[in-house]
């Protein structure tokens, strides 16, 4: 008997040491045991444990990449200004919670068990929607990985004590109800907007989805779309996202290392600027090793949420039948004019750079970075429906708002859950808003808090259910069918 | 063996959906093919290896092609099978 319970308690010390503190292993092999379910044959399941290994490993390659080239100019911004600064992206969010959540000596393993435990959530809501009204199924594969950890930070840090495996599976039951709830309220929108398209939106923005649909009928009229608008043609270039993403870490961290100065940077940088390489060259390459980094991290994300997603698909076309995929904001953009898309965010960005010029004016200890994710696709997300409910006028109004909103609330989450330390907030929209707000409720109230949040956002479709068509509600978008059909 | 990629904003979502969805297609309609995904702007320097390019019609703009055999195919619906499937054809891929 004793045998075995030390045989069983070194087992578990070797499953934790080996596989649970090594994500890259806990996540091989749950492609590995996926695919083994899905019946696929032995090599095709090895491959996919190779490859998810190995985007991890990526991820982790640029992950590092980037707190390297961060480092020296979050402590120069803070050792000359007393000023810290932080990128609104839901990738620099995702580095600076995992560095977070490894500081207080958890692992992303724990953020992967709260993914699993979320989706198996979202699909319980699902099965019986009968009770619950929900009726669709969180489905976007890296927005899930950034959420669950984003939302695994919010807890660990407001509720020490769920530094644990119970932790994992409050994380996975916060984020879960999120994806099914805020998913579940984007459908009508989703369905006027694709003309029943038989799909909804799960992203980073539902709650502006929404919202959007609700506010821009009164900020203009429909009949004025975008579509009749002309841009300039040079803003199409910013469709690609490595253009995008290496122009706007140019010009800000081009500003900052310009403030902090030549002689500065020569001392605190001592290996990367030696005295033959001029001022201009080295903030350039600087600047764009950010882009650099941050495609590393994408093409591992990439890698491994395509294999986690393959071996998640066979559970879910089980599901599926009877209700609604949601998936990613971009789905959406087919039915705008393309210029709706390059509209909503450039007001986005004006919103953006008008409140962080605010944020420096009135000397917030907070700097805020544009990224890339949020300014584009919240804003072209939020301006497609904002077009559709509102015309041109609604979607200026709606992404300019967004735009400074993005902003502030980013600047307070970052200050507030002390991601400055690791330069980097979640940044889309909902996280500047509603995730804030509920990681507040968990500090003062813990988990009767946190209990609070999930039955308040369970009550939401509960009202959608009362305040609509009864007969109409669980056919909304299904003659299109979906993913399983 | 027909050489496809599918390519959306980030190369992430979306383009995902497009490839799970042309895979399934493509096997209804018994075409052999090899399926990538990835962001446009990565696709938009690749384009050329491919024969086929599947994106939003918001994004078609995005690609001059300077070959007469690559072809880039615009869809309003990424979810849609009935339009992909139609696509296909309308494009002479089967």
């Amino acid at each position: 008997m004793d045998f075995a319970n030390e045989f069983i308690a070194v087992f578990f010390q070797g499953f934790y040491n080996n596989i649970l503190t090594k994500p890259e292993f806990f996540i091989g092999g749950l492609v590995f045991i996926g695919y083994l379910l899905l019946r696929k044959p032995i090599y095709d399941c090895f491959g996919g444990f190779i490859k998810a290994v190995v985007g991890m490993m990526i991820w982790g390659v640029g992950a590092a990449g980037l707190v390297n080239t961060f480092r020296p100019i979050l402590a120069g911004l803070n050792d000359r200004f007393a000023l810290h600064a932080a990128v609104i992206d839901p990738y620099f969010g995702l580095n600076a919670a995992s560095e977070a959540i490894k500081s207080i000596g958890m692992s992303l393993s724990w953020t992967m068990i709260a993914l699993i435990v979320g989706f198996g959530w979202n699909i319980l809501l699902v099965l019986f929607r009968r009770y619950t009204k929900i009726r669709t199924l969180f489905l976007t594969g890296h927005v899930m990985i950034q959420q669950s950890t984003t939302v695994a930070w919010l807890v660990f840090f407001a509720i020490p004590e769920l530094r644990t495996i119970t932790g994992a599976l409050v994380i996975g039951l916060l984020v879960g109800t999120y994806w099914a709830v805020f998913s579940n309220l984007t459908v009508e929108p989703t369905q006027k907007l694709t003309d029943n398209g038989g799909f909804a939106v799960g992203h980073q923005q539902m709650l502006w989805v929404w919202l959007t649909s609700k506010l821009a009928p009164r900020l203009g009229d429909p009949e004025k779309s975008v579509e009749n608008i002309n841009l300039p043609p040079w803003l199409s270039m910013f469709n690609d996202n490595v253009i995008s993403s290496g122009t706007l870490m140019l010009v800000f961290f081009g500003i900052i290392m310009t403030v902090l100065g030549e002689p500065y940077l020569r001392v605190l940088d001592k290996a990367g600027f030696p005295a033959t390489l001029a001022f201009p060259t080295y903030i350039i390459s600087k600047s764009l090793s950010f882009a650099v980094y941050l495609f590393i991290l994408i093409s591992g994300v990439r890698m491994f949420v395509n294999e986690l997603t393959e071996s998640f698909r066979g559970l879910s076309e089980k599901v599926l039948p009877g209700c609604l995929p949601a998936v990613d904001c971009a789905a959406t953009y087919g039915f705008a004019s393309p210029n709706t898309v390059l509209y909503g965010f450039l007001f986005g960005a004006i919103g953006q750079f008008t409140a962080i010029a605010g944020l420096v004016i009135f000397k917030s200890p907070i700097m805020i970075i544009t990224g890339f994710v949020p300014v584009f696709f919240d804003n072209a997300t939020v301006a497609v429906f904002a077009n559709k409910y509102g015309g041109a006028r609604a979607v200026a109004i709606m992404t300019y708002f967004t735009g400074i909103i993005q902003v502030m609330g980013g600047a307070f989450a970052a200050w507030y859950f002390q991601l400055y330390t690791y330069g980097g907030w979640h940044g889309n929209i909902d996280w500047d808003t509603l995730w804030p707000f509920f990681g507040v409720i968990m500090e003062y109230a813990a988990i009767p808090g946190v209990v609070l949040i999930i039955a308040c956002m369970l009550l939401i479709p509960q009202l959608q259910y009362r305040n609509s068509n009864k007969e109409e509600y669980f056919n909304c978008g299904q003659e299109e069918g979906g993913f399983g059909a | 063996m027909l050489k496809v990629v599918a390519a959306c904003g980030n190369g992430m979502g979306s383009s995902q959906i497009i490839k799970m969805k042309i895979e399934k297609v493509f096997k209804k309609l018994g075409i052999s093919a090899s399926i990538d995904h990835m962001s446009v702007g990565e696709a938009r320097t690749m384009a050329s290896n491919f024969d086929v390019v599947f994106c939003s019609t918001s994004l078609t703009g995005q690609f001059t092609i300077r070959n007469n055999r690559t072809k880039v195919i615009g869809l309003i619906n990424l979810l849609s099978e009935s339009e992909i499937e139609a696509k296909i054809i309308e494009n002479g891929l089967k």
